[in-house]
């Protein structure tokens, strides 16, 4: 149903307008907290949820505190920024202080020497520090030179080139002397640790100066000045280390202080995030909302189950007595043509199952709902297909395991595979549970058979029992009253036996599934009150199925209880290829031949039955439907305009004849092909049964009987260890995963099919819990 | 034991489940109906699986020949 509910307009709420500004505002405020949690990350600081705030902060208090907070951090980080360019700066400054001081004055000196001392003989070693100077001076020693230098880092890879374009860029007319820094060095411009050059570079003229730094700048070279006099040099550099500790101590005041704030924000954080998250999610719901005609309060139309009416009138009570409100909301049931949404209440065990349906489609509003019998249908399919005992208490373990903590594993993060099992426990629980069943149908643990029910029915034919390898044994006992008789395992004639038990038994479960979904149309029909699908789709469907398959099935359990050699390919196959044929021995009962042909007849006039009559009753409905309606509208003169409108549209919807034949053509195929493909698709029953068995059978002949039979220890523990990996890693594992898509298909497909349209949408209420959970 | 006496082995219990869901968790006519589905579906399936099982075994047409060794 649809519910309306008008509220007063809250005091609070001055103009309808300022809900996009209080949007605008969470919008702000949860980017101000992504930044903290930037921040936060960056510091390494986590958010603990530990402390449940004790101070209840007001929306607006909230944000003025963030924008406070985020000013602050801003304004602490800039300077942080600032102080930790300088305290680079100096660092460097001071390393190139003294790792040029020494290249510089050995430079320094044999130049100076060189211009004084020009006509006496000079030092070797000088000479071979310097020698582009030298030969400067050499060339040209009467010309005065005023030297001038500049000093530097540089980063080491790029030292080579830096030194090759100084060169090129004076011709030469420069000493360039370069240091390795041992230690890395934080570049102040991009904050990187990088390895660096100390430089000195000697030049004369300004315009070799002004070129010089022109490459300096390009290559990220910082240039530091070096004072020439050794007096001076002292000083600066106790300048420098006196200002890089005081520095230091300012910056991890600075850092200190910042830490500080993002340890008080990672208490209050979660419980913040939550509050604007939420405040967001109110006003985005209140966006929805319409202003009446008189502008005075709010109108909100929605849809609410109809057993929550009464828990809403009570909410919308308790709003008006808290809030003060000198008028009540009003809550009153309105009517429409829109289709409500489905909403099916679900608790722990059924919700995984209703996933399964929903992840198909959501179903129509009203329409039967196959997640019920999904339930026991879904497990018990894959059961067949993985039936052993062992194996199913194995799952059934695992998955105890994970219901028995579940109250604990709920609250945790689980990864991506735990969540998926964890979300599914009781469907495994289920699934392991109708394993065990089917597992001692089959008669399999692990592969190995018991005589839990009785004595195996066969006996050898004589004492000596000298032909059971060679004749077989003959059944003397009554028959194994439970499930699948020991002897046949490991026999000769096992896989036989097996495989046309299986065979029958996937057809015979398959037709009895797809006759439930087909009944399962009938109720949807009945509910909604059409005639015409009953007559016309369920009655012939039912008719054209069991006519061929159903007719099978009794076939085969005629069959089996007379004990008959009769040939059920031929006789289903000569039904169609030449029906009125003398069966000859293939007959099972009396005026078979008969029946069959009255069966053919049946399942060829079902055809058309589902074809042709349902689009001419349909289109005899819209027409009689749109005769009433058009005198209806003259009688709904006081209904508003936009209802009225709303019907009008209903009308102009041209019956399309030819598209609606069309549909019912396709749906028609659809179904006669597929009642023979989908019951075909049914033998995967049997296959994936089929091995399953073989396979645990061959891993415990081949590994775990073989390895027994060394008579070794240690043999026997490796062959036991192997067993176990493979028993956990394909068949518990892998064939679980087989089966369970196997049977999810058959569900979808070949059951759902048969009656479920799906073509609904979800009912999906405003609620706290799933706001906070979406994000994270 | 018979196909019939264990077919009704299997409607009884299926009758004293169905009894039980309703006395111990009787919750409203929609629940009940839904707890009878699932413990009707359920006895159908595991009948459905044993008779067939039971029916192929009852007149053998091959014999089981045991693999010599």
């Amino acid at each position: 149903m649809q519910i309306i509910i008008v509220f007063t307009k809250p005091s609070y709420y001055s103009a309808y307008t300022l809900h996009p500004m209080k949007i605008k505002r969470c919008g702000e405020m949860s980017r101000k907290l992504r930044f903290l949690k930037e921040q936060m990350l960056k510091a390494a600081i986590s958010t603990s949820s530990t402390q449940l705030s004790g101070t209840s902060l007001d929306i607006d208090d909230l944000e003025i505190k963030l924008g406070e907070l985020e000013v602050e951090l801003t304004e602490g980080n800039a300077n942080n920024e600032k102080l930790q360019r300088t305290y680079n700066e100096l660092v460097e400054y001071n390393v190139v202080l003294q790792k040029a001081g020494e290249c510089f004055y050995s430079a320094q000196r044999s130049a100076t020497e060189q211009q004084r001392e020009m006509s006496a003989d000079q030092p070797d070693d000088s000479s071979l520090e310097s020698p582009l100077l030298q030969q400067e001076m050499l060339t040209d020693p009467s010309k005065q030179v005023k030297l001038g230098s500049l000093s530097g880092l540089v980063p080491k890879e790029k030292a080579m080139a830096f030194e090759r374009i100084l060169f090129r860029a004076t011709r030469g007319n420069m000493l360039l002397r370069q240091e390795p820094v041992d230690e890395t060095v934080t570049d102040p411009l991009s904050g990187e640790k990088v390895n660096k050059n100390a430089f000195v570079i000697f030049y004369s003229g300004d315009r070799a100066k002004s070129k010089i730094v022109k490459i300096c700048d390009a290559f990220g070279a910082n240039r530091y000045p070096f004072p020439e006099d050794t007096g001076k040099q002292l000083q600066t550099i106790q300048e420098v280390s006196g200002k890089i500790s005081e520095l230091k101590a300012t910056i991890e005041i600075g850092l200190a202080q910042r830490d500080s704030i993002l340890k008080n924000i990672s208490s209050e954080f979660d419980h913040w995030n939550n509050m604007v998250k939420k405040e967001k999610a109110i006003y985005h719901t209140l966006n929805m909302l319409s202003l009446d005609v008189t502008k005075k309060c709010l109108v909100a139309e929605g849809w609410s189950p109809v057993f929550a009416t009464s828990q809403i009138e009570d909410a919308l009570l308790r709003a008006t007595v808290d809030s003060k409100s000198q008028v009540g909301s009003i809550f009153q049931v309105l009517n429409t043509q829109e289709s409500p949404p489905t909403y099916f209440q679900t608790n722990k065990f059924t919700s995984a199952f209703q996933e399964i349906v929903d992840a198909y489609g959501i179903a129509k509003y009203q329409e039967a709902n196959p997640g019920v019998f999904t339930i026991v249908t879904f497990p018990f399919l894959f059961a067949i297909m993985f039936g052993d005992w062992g194996h199913g208490i194995c799952l059934l373990v695992a998955t105890l395991y994970l219901i028995i903590r579940e109250k604990k594993l709920a609250s945790q993060k689980l990864d991506d595979i735990m969540d998926m099992m964890f979300g599914g426990r009781y469907v495994i629980l289920m699934m392991s549970l109708f394993s065990i069943y089917t597992g001692l149908i089959y008669n399999e643990f692990f592969s190995v058979p018991f005589e839990l029910f009785a004595k195996s029915a066969y006996v050898c034919r004589d004492p000596s029992c000298g032909d059971a390898t060679t004749e077989g044994l003959i059944k003397a006992r009554p028959t194994y009253p439970f499930g699948v008789d020991p002897v046949w395992h490991g026999s000769r004639s096992e896989l036989p036996f097996l495989n046309s038990l299986k065979m029958k038994l996937s057809i015979l479960i398959g037709v009895a599934q797809m006759n439930l979904g087909i009944f399962m149309s009938y109720f949807n029909a009945k509910f909604f009150r059409n005639a015409i699908n009953i007559w016309y789709q369920f009655i012939p469907q039912l008719i054209f199925l069991n006519s061929l398959f159903g007719y099978l099935s009794l076939l085969i359990i005629i069959k089996w209880c007379m004990g008959s050699k009769a040939d059920l390919y031929h006789v289903m196959i000569y039904m169609f290829l030449s029906p009125t044929d003398d069966l000859g021995e293939n007959q099972l009962f009396p005026g078979q031949k008969l029946v069959q042909l009255v069966l053919l007849l049946l399942a060829l006039v079902s055809v058309p039955w589902m074809l042709i009559p349902k689009p001419f009753l349909l289109k005899r409905q819209h027409d009689q439907r749109h005769q009433g309606q058009q005198y209806t509208m003259l009688e709904a003169t006081d209904e508003s305009v936009t209802e009225l409108e709303e019907q009008h549209e209903d009308h102009n919807e041209e019956f399309e004849f030819g598209e609606v034949f069309v549909h019912q053509l396709i749906h028609t195929i659809e179904f006669v092909l597929g009642a023979v493909s989908n019951t075909a698709s049914y033998l995967r029953l049997w296959a994936l049964s089929l091995a399953h068995s073989e396979l645990s059978s061959v891993f415990y002949e081949k590994v775990l009987v073989l390895s027994w039979g060394y008579n070794n220890i240690i043999i026997l523990i490796i062959g036991a260890v192997i067993f176990l990996f493979a028993t956990i890693g394909v068949l518990l594992v892998m064939e679980t995963l087989s089966a369970f898509l196997h049977a999810l298909r058959l569900h979808w497909v070949e059951f759902q099919n048969k009656f479920y349209e799906g073509d609904g949408y979800k009912f999906a209420p405003f609620a706290f819990a799933s706001i906070i959970e979406e994000e994270d | 034991m018979g196909f019939l006496v264990t077919t009704l082995i299997f409607l009884l219990s299926g009758g004293v489940a169905s009894l039980l869901s309703l006395l111990c968790c009787n919750r409203g006519p929609s629940t009940n109906l839904f707890h009878l589905t699932l413990v009707i579906t359920a006895t159908v399936c595991c009948w459905m699986m044993w008779a067939i099982v039971y029916l192929a075994q009852l007149k053998p047409l091959i014999n089981p020949i045991l693999s010599g060794e």
